[in-house]
Formats: C-alpha cells, structure tokens, sequence
C-alpha cells in the first residue's frame, strides 16, 4: 500500500429520513398489447433492505424496469429517490444502481476495466471510478480474476461483478435482481452478508428480487408481493410475521410420542411431520409455554423453533388469494 | 470471506452528461485500437496522408527556382529541363487552374483511399457498436444509468466519427498541411484551400451516411457475424451488382458506393478543373488538350440528385432501424 494513499475509513452512513421514500409509485401500469405485466401499483417505500417477491411472470421486474425507465409506464407516475422518473430522466437514475437478473458484461473488457467504466458512465471521474473499483471488487470478493477479460468469468464472478457495477458509483438505492444466482454457497453466503450491511453500514437502500424466500428473510426489514402484475402486500416482515398464524416446530430429542401426548392434552393442535418434527399452532409468538410444559413434564430437551417458513406460507397465501 | 464495508465513499457532484457520451466514445475508440487490423489499417490511412505531403510538396517545388525538382530536371537531360520550364510557367501564370486542378486531383485520389479504409474499418467496427451490446445485454448497463438511448447513439456516433477521423479526415488535413508547411509560394495555400474544402465537405457527408447505414446495420441483429455478413453484402454485394454500365438508374442507386462515387464526382467538379485546364490553358499539344476535355467529361457527375435521394433513403431507412431497435430487451 502506497504510504501517500488517502486513508479509507468508513464514513458515517448518510440516511434517508424513514420518511422520505426511496420509492413512490401512483397507479403505475404497463401493458404489452393486451398483455397486463404490471397493474395500477401504488405504494411509497421507506429507506431501507426490501425484498420483492412474486412468482415468475408476476411483474417484480417489470416494476424495477419501470422505476428505472427501461420500460415506459402505460400509465401512472413514480419518483425514486424523490425525482420523477418520467420529467427527470437522466436524473432519476443518478444516485441508483442496478443489477440485473440477466448477464450483462460488455464483451473485450477486463471486469476491473467494466466496473471503472461503469462509474465513469454514472458521472465518476476516471480515477475515482479506478480507485473505487478495486475497493468494490474487493468487497465482492474478486481477487486477481478482475484483471481477466469478463467473457471468460463463470457464473458466480458474472453474479460478483455485476453487484460491483451496480455499486461502484456509490448509489443511494440498488435493485438487485436474484443476486445470489448461481453462486456456491460460501459465495452466497459472502454476498448476503455484504447486501445485509449496505444499509446497516453504509444507508444505501437495496430492493431485492428474488425467489429465495429465505434469502429475502434474512437480509430484508420489508417485503413487497407482487402478484399478477398487482401489489399483493407491502410491509415490514415483524409486521407480516404478526398477521401471521403462530407456529412452533419442535424436534424432541426422544419420546417425542409423549411430547405430542403432552402438547394435545394441553389443548394444541400438534401434527407429526414426516421428519419427526412436531408442528403446534401456538397464541403467541413467544416459547415461554412449550418451556413451561417441559418443564412441568420433565420431558427430554428438544430443539424448538418459532414460526419456521413464515414468510414462505405468507406469500403462498397472499397468491392463493390473489388467484381468488 | 469477511465481508468488512471498508469503503471509501464518493459524495462528488456527477460529471455531466458530456462527459459521459465522451466516455462511451473514448472507451470504444480505445478498444479499437489495441487491435493489430486497426493499427495497420491507421498504417495505411495516414500512409495516405504522408503521401498527399509529398504529393505537394514536390508539386509545390516547381516554383523553387534552383530547387532540387529543378536540379533534377536539368540532371534528366534538355527534354525534362523544357516540361519543367512549362510547367513552372502554368504555375506561375495560371495558379487558379493549375494549383486549384492538380489539387483537387489530389484530393480526388485520395477520397477512394480514405472511403476505402473507412469502410475496412467499419467492417470491424460494426458488429462492436449496437450488435455487442444486445448480444450481451450489455444495453440495460447504459441504460439503468444516467444516460437515455440518444446519449448512447451519441456516443456510438462518436466511436464512428472518431474513426473515420483517425483513418480520412486526419490524414487529409495532416497532409494537406504538411505540403503547405513546404510550400513556395502563397498561391498554393489561396488555391488549395477550395479543393481541401470540397474534399472535407464530401468527407462530412459520407460521414453521415456511413454512421447511420453502421448504426443500422449494428442495430439489426444481436449476432456479430451475421452483422459482419450484412454491411459486407451492403458494400461489397451492392456494388457489385450495380457496376453493368448499362443497369438502370434505379438499380445502381440501390449500392451505396455508387452513391457516394457520383456525389464525389459533383463534390470535387474534377470536370470542371479538367476542363478549364483544356480550354484555358495555352497548351500547344492539341492531343492533350482533347484528351484532357475527355477526362473532364468522363468525370461528370450523370445521376446526382438521384444519388442524392438513393443516400436519402438509406439514411432514412437506417434511421428507423436503429431507433426502433434501441431498446433493452
């Protein structure tokens, strides 16, 4: 490290106040001939980590698209960051990110040499938009592969460096469509551990597509379910998990016949999973109970966890719903 | 992996939107030249160059008394000494037909060479335009930032202008003053200077329609090959079948090359020069003089104003490719 380097140190994230939105759409809509792919979505969203969620075909890029003025709305209007999308074009787009579902490397370039003119593309300096790239691809976990040319990278360095293009110009906001695609676990495991931190660390807001749901439950406060086009349900995931019935799954130790005899004559509803695992419907959110019993009992100890797929049997409901 | 967010952070006010276009354009220009076929094609275009200088400037001597064109012709022999003695005359007496003609004959020659070489060039350069980036989805990357479509075409248009600059334009004007740097007289400069305009005017309009026909082209497929098939057929297939003589008018409007071959000939007015050096010059040769009003003749432009709208078309129809096409898929 040359000793002359400016000394990084982390700045002070600059948050959004909670009430300015990073996204505010009003009767958004985009038709393909008589093809519906998004429908009247009014929402406003909060700063934050927000998943998106919908099945395939549900409209969850089509509404990114849309916020990002890659598809023209039919109807309605959006502002993201606070700019109108359709009055300030260029603008809108100025502090944003994006990282699309699709590969998207331009061919003959280096990936240190892609991501530097991608910052050079949003407005950066040539040597800023250098120097910024490496610390991103050191972030993403891109070693000396950077100064490979892009078309020879597998699918997890593609994913890698695609994060870093979206990030590189240190945006206010970053859609992240299925970010963790074709990544090995421990790459996985790395990337959502990074998009978890931008906004804790850094106050940069992330909207993430993608169809793992627990993937969505780990890094996201918020959840949108987009469904048929239409939003099927926008709020924090505490406040889903609420609406939500209790569950508790309890995996005895052993006797796990006296458990459910137990559970039943206490007044549960208990079902035996094919796992060996018990599922109650419980009142509250709390274990205090099952301990309780337990302990009045003297049963074996057992591994007890509390609402298990929540989120996964929320957005099952939530399209059930939709498809009436 | 520790994912530690080490960061620094740019809080910098953007660099407008100029200096993003300029970005597309540096960038794809610097691309271009790290390959070997562009360096050697650059070879060429500015062999080209070096050569109208010399071209010049050896014409430019003949008014240098005791210049080495003189100590040369009088070294050839009494023959050489007297052609040497008549042309220095004409020189002198006739600036406006000699020095106006035998440049514009300069620049004539050299706007095949530098039509040749930007089109070799745009060979390469097409499939890197538009095509590349559809193929690889690379169009969502420019557009999710802050630029629109018409910031990318500008700076594709760039990549287009920055090329057929380093391979026509530069080399015309590097030679044109590189013969005047040596000139003798100031009437090379005063009379050299219309050719040298006409030769950049035609420069400028084949400009427009080889951007917009690459544009076009590049827009039309996601494929590079297929892209490379279609500007080769447009150029090299076109031109063929319209070079019979007898073909009709519209036929050969439909080559491009041809096109631009007769709006050439309009540009330049080489038949003009010719033939005001036949009937204004006090030439004794009466052979040369017929010969050179033949020339004159065979130099005139027959179907301007249809290759005028033939050009039109293509650059309306290439228009309309690349504007429907710019969009992220």
């Amino acid at each position: 490290m040359n000793a002359s380097a400016p000394v990084t140190t982390p700045a002070a994230p600059s948050r959004r106040a909670a009430d300015q939105f990073i996204i505010e759409a009003s009767g958004l809509g985009k038709t393909y001939g008589s093809h519906c792919a998004l429908q009247d979505v009014t929402v406003q969203v909060p700063p934050g980590t927000i998943g998106l969620l919908g099945p395939n075909g549900a409209g969850k890029s089509t509404f990114i698209k849309c916020l990002l003025n890659l598809e023209t709305p039919t109807t309605g209007s959006a502002k993201v960051l606070g700019v109108d999308i359709r009055a300030r074009n260029r603008a809108s787009r100025e502090k944003v990110g994006y990282s699309p579902e699709l590969d998207c490397q331009i061919a003959a370039m280096a990936g240190c040499e892609y991501v530097t003119y991608c910052g050079q593309l949003s407005g950066m300096p040539f040597r800023k938009a250098r120097q910024r790239t490496h610390e991103i691809l050191d972030l993403v976990g891109m070693g000396q592969e950077r100064y490979r040319l892009v078309d020879t990278y597998s699918t997890g360095m593609k994913q890698r460096v695609k994060l870093a293009q979206a990030l590189v110009h240190d945006p206010e906001i970053v859609f992240l469509d299925e970010p963790t695609n074709g990544l090995d676990p421990s790459g996985r495991e790395h990337i959502l551990q990074l998009i978890g931190s931008l906004w804790k660390d850094l106050g940069i807001s992330v909207v993430m597509c993608s169809h793992l749901l627990r993937d969505i439950e780990r890094v996201c406060d918020r959840v949108m379910i987009i469904g048929h086009g239409r939003l099927l349900e926008h709020d924090s995931i505490a406040g889903l998990k609420s609406r939500h019935r209790r569950i508790v799954e309890i995996a005895p130790a052993a006797e796990t016949e006296r458990f459910q005899t137990v559970l039943t004559q206490a007044g549960f509803a208990v079902v035996k999973l094919s796992n060996g695992k018990l599922r109650v419907e419980s009142a509250s959110d709390s274990i205090e109970w099952v301990l309780e019993l337990m302990r009045a009992h003297n049963l074996p100890p057992a591994e007890i966890v509390s609402n298990p797929d929540a989120l996964h049997e929320l957005f099952i409901k939530s399209i059930s719903a939709d498809h009436g | 992996m520790d994912s530690s967010l080490d960061l620094s952070r740019w809080r910098e006010v953007p660099r407008g939107v100029a200096y993003r276009r300029w970005s597309i354009v540096s960038t794809g220009l610097r691309q271009l030249l790290r390959t070997r076929f562009f360096k050697t094609l650059l070879s060429a275009a500015w062999g080209g160059g070096f050569m109208i200088a010399v071209g010049g400037f050896v014409f430019s001597q003949s008014l240098a008394d005791g210049g080495w064109l003189q100590n040369l012709a009088t070294r050839m022999g009494p023959r050489a000494e007297a052609v040497f003695t008549v042309v220095t005359g004409l020189v002198a007496m006739f600036p406006d037909i000699v020095v106006h003609g035998v440049f514009t004959l300069i620049f004539w020659a050299h706007s095949f060479l530098g039509l040749w070489l930007s089109l070799l060039a745009l060979t390469v350069v097409v499939p890197q335009l538009i095509t590349r980036d559809r193929g690889s989805n690379a169009l969502i990357v420019y557009l999710s930032r802050p630029l629109t479509s018409t910031d990318y075409l500008l700076g594709k248009l760039g990549i287009i202008v920055g090329v057929l600059a380093l391979v026509w334009t530069g080399p015309l004007i590097f030679g044109w003053l590189l013969s005047m740097l040596f000139a003798t007289d100031r009437d090379f400069i005063v009379y050299s200077f219309s050719p040298l305009l006409r030769a950049l005017a035609f420069n400028g309009l084949s400009l427009v329609v080889l951007a917009s026909l690459a544009l076009g082209v590049s827009a039309l497929g996601r494929n590079s090959r297929i892209t490379t098939v279609v500007w080769m057929g447009l150029w090299l297939m076109m031109g063929v079948i319209s070079t019979p003589p007898h073909a009709p008018d519209w036929f050969k409007r439909a080559s491009f090359t041809h096109d631009l071959s007769e709006v050439r000939q309009e540009i330049f007015r080489l038949d003009s020069a010719l033939s005001a050096a036949a009937a204004q010059l006090p030439l004794l040769d009466q052979r040369f003089v017929g010969n050179l009003a033949a020339a004159g003749k065979r130099a005139e432009a027959t179907d301007f104003n249809g290759a005028l709208l033939g050009l039109s078309i293509f650059v309306a129809a290439s228009s309309f490719v690349f504007f429907r096409r710019l969009r992220p898929e």
